[in-house]
């Protein structure tokens, strides 16, 4: 026993041990299976996106085929042309933009304030603050939606671009508070505090420190935003009549309403997730770390 | 609603020494001006009050009175009808059906989305780099789906006609599924559905935990493979030991997440989902606006949101000890 201890220390940098975990057990033909198994599941995991794209560049005959072919033969862009002829989808997409961006801005202009005070701030009420905060994250906000419907009916605020971007400002808004909560506390509060003693006031701290440390978070919040508001649907879909509908929206309605165009509807698709797709993967690494963040102690 | 509502504290963090030091006359400062922070607080209270909280008080006034078409459309208070709503729902016997069948769904997707999430990063840790770099991207392509483009491709690959799926199976040797219709038998839709959510569940899954790995030190692992540990045991007794503040919350979390579905099971059925297809959310939903029974609807959304208080409970509450809120 004495003796594997004692030898164990010198083995050690001949062996490969780039990381910690998985090296318990570790064979050759295991490591052969591992990456198999990994590139079956990346393949399982990108077929339904690969299906999509495949389905959008095909003609009609070769979308409803009872063989259905895993490359188009006759690669096309019909689908996304007749995507954007299609009646409502360029108004709806120029209605979720408007509704998207509308809510974005309030919510961060709103939710930098009360991010501010609970970042930097000890105050009487603060925990009670962040725990509404928190809590409302987790409100199904389907649950809400009878009597918001009925409360924006009686200011007559149903089937108005207004009343939605009301409501997504609201959506969005706890967790904006939130993120840009965290991306303040990440400030040392030295710089602040050197600024006072030469002189800044509260205000100058806020508009030559806080406000350009915080950039790179406005944006990724804001992004995240987007996202979130850009992906809603069912709201939207409950209080607007069919000309002030948004893109998501308008793939739910146009399933029902005419059969199933699978080549348009998987082109509209493509274009709806495009901007949302971009955006995410440019913020993912603020999105990984996720509502987890302090699970995991860097 | 869909991806994650997450605070992105970690990649700014960092600022942990700082709390610690010099608290006591930061403190005395700071609390001398407690308008200050109110003040800017306000706006978001506001907004929180004005959409969010009294919207949930009306939404437990409106279960204890009788809203329908009429009532909406003339504007007048509806009748006040106290428990009638909660009895007629109670005793309902769909009701308890949709209950179960919800409460069923979230267990079976949640432990599947988490047992694959964990295993898959754990596999992260064990492959070639490019197979990493391709999971990952997979991955993330996966995460950036909006739920309902998710929703809509898998509409079209369980097609029965000209679905790819059936195309698949029905290569298999002594397998006929040529204009298999996946949603008649509520069973394989379920199973279409569930696929769906864990499929959709495991980018967020898989790359937290595989975050969360990181933390586990290297020396315990080769102290115990030094012992003699197979796999399972420093699995066992190191790794989900270390991981479990993070596991649960990544559980909790999918709990809330899959309690509430809506979009798949909604778009998977083209917008009108059977009985057999019914959740608590899409039976309120369908309640409220499909049969104008507002007070009906709303009283579900009540009893939803009581069953799920628990959970979001110890949510909260976890996030507190963890000491991510400080």
């Amino acid at each position: 026993m004495v003796a594997t201890t004692a030898a164990a220390p010198a083995a050690r940098p001949r062996r490969r041990v780039d990381d910690g975990v998985m090296t318990v057990g570790r064979s050759r033909a295991g490591t052969i299976a591992a990456n198999t198994i990994g590139v079956i599941f990346s393949l399982f995991m990108l077929f339904p996106v690969y299906w999509v794209l495949n389905t959008a560049f095909k003609p009609p005959t070769e979308v409803l085929a009872l063989t259905p072919t895993f490359v188009p033969t006759h690669p096309t862009f019909d689908n996304f042309l007749s995507a954007f002829k299609a009646q409502y989808f360029l108004q709806d997409m120029l209605n979720g933009l408007v509704v998207t961006l509308m809510a974005v801005a309030g919510a961060l202009v709103v939710g930098f304030l009360a991010a501010l005070a609970i970042a930097r701030f000890k105050f009487f009420g603060r925990k009670g603050i962040i725990l509404v905060i928190l809590a409302v994250q987790l409100v199904p906000f389907i649950a809400l939606l009878i009597p918001l419907f009925l409360m924006l009916q009686r200011v007559s605020l149903t089937d108005s671009l207004i009343g939605v971007s009301i409501t997504y400002l609201v959506l969005i808004l706890p967790y904006t508070v939130w993120t840009l909560r965290g991306f303040i506390s990440g400030i040392p509060r030295e710089l602040d505090e050197a600024a006072l003693i030469d002189g800044c006031t509260r205000g100058q701290v806020f508009w030559r420190i806080i406000l350009p440390l915080t950039g790179p978070g406005l944006v990724a919040t804001s992004v995240y935003g987007f996202i979130q508001a850009w992906n809603e649907f069912i709201i939207i879909n409950t209080l607007n009549s069919p000309a002030k509908q948004n893109l998501m929206a308008w793939l739910l309605q146009n399933q029902t309403t005419r059969g199933t165009a699978w080549g348009p509807l998987m082109a509209g698709a493509i274009i709806t997730s495009i901007p949302v797709v971009v955006f995410f993967l440019i913020i993912q690494r603020n999105i990984a770390t996720g509502l987890t963040a302090g699970a995991v102690k860097g | 609603m869909s991806v994650v509502e997450t605070p992105a504290t970690r990649r700014t963090g960092g600022s942990t020494p700082h709390r610690a030091s010099g608290r006591a006359t930061r403190t005395r400062r700071r609390r001398q001006g407690s308008g200050l922070p109110w003040l800017l607080s306000v706006p978001t209270l506001l907004l929180l009050a004005g959409l969010l909280g009294y919207p949930l008080v009306r939404m437990v006034v409106l279960s204890f009175q009788n809203m329908r078409l009429r009532e909406l459309i003339s504007g007048r208070t509806p009748p006040w009808v106290g428990l009638d709503n909660y009895t007629r729902v109670l005793s309902d016997s769909v009701f308890w059906t949709v209950v179960g069948r919800t409460v069923a769904f979230t267990a079976v997707a949640v432990i599947i989305s988490v047992v694959i999430g964990l295993a898959i990063a754990l596999l992260m840790r064990r492959v070639a780099h490019g197979v990493r770099m391709l999971m990952i991207v997979a991955m993330m392509f996966v995460w950036a789906m909006p739920q309902l483009v998710a929703a809509q491709a898998f509409r079209w690959i369980t097609d029965s006609d000209f679905g790819v799926l059936n195309y698949l199976l029905d290569m298999l040797p002594g397998v006929h599924y040529q204009n298999h219709s996946w949603f008649v038998n509520p069973w394989q839709g379920w199973s279409v559905i569930t696929t769906l959510v864990v499929w959709a569940g495991i980018p967020f899954l898989a790359i937290t935990l595989n975050a969360g790995l990181t933390q586990v030190p290297k020396e315990l692992i080769e102290a115990a493979t030094v012992d003699g540990a197979t796999f399972w045991q420093a699995l066992r007794n190191i790794i989900l030991p270390i991981l479990k503040p993070l596991l649960t919350i990544v559980t909790t979390l999918s709990v809330i997440w899959d309690f509430g579905l809506f979009t798949q099971n909604w778009a998977l059925r083209d917008g009108h989902p059977e009985p057999e297809y019914q959740t608590l959310a899409t039976y309120s939903y369908t309640q409220a606006f499909g049969q104008s029974r507002y007070s009906l609807g709303s009283a579900i959304s009540v009893i939803t949101v009581l069953l799920m208080l628990g959970v979001m409970a110890f949510y909260i509450r976890q996030m507190f000890k963890i000491g991510e809120v400080d």
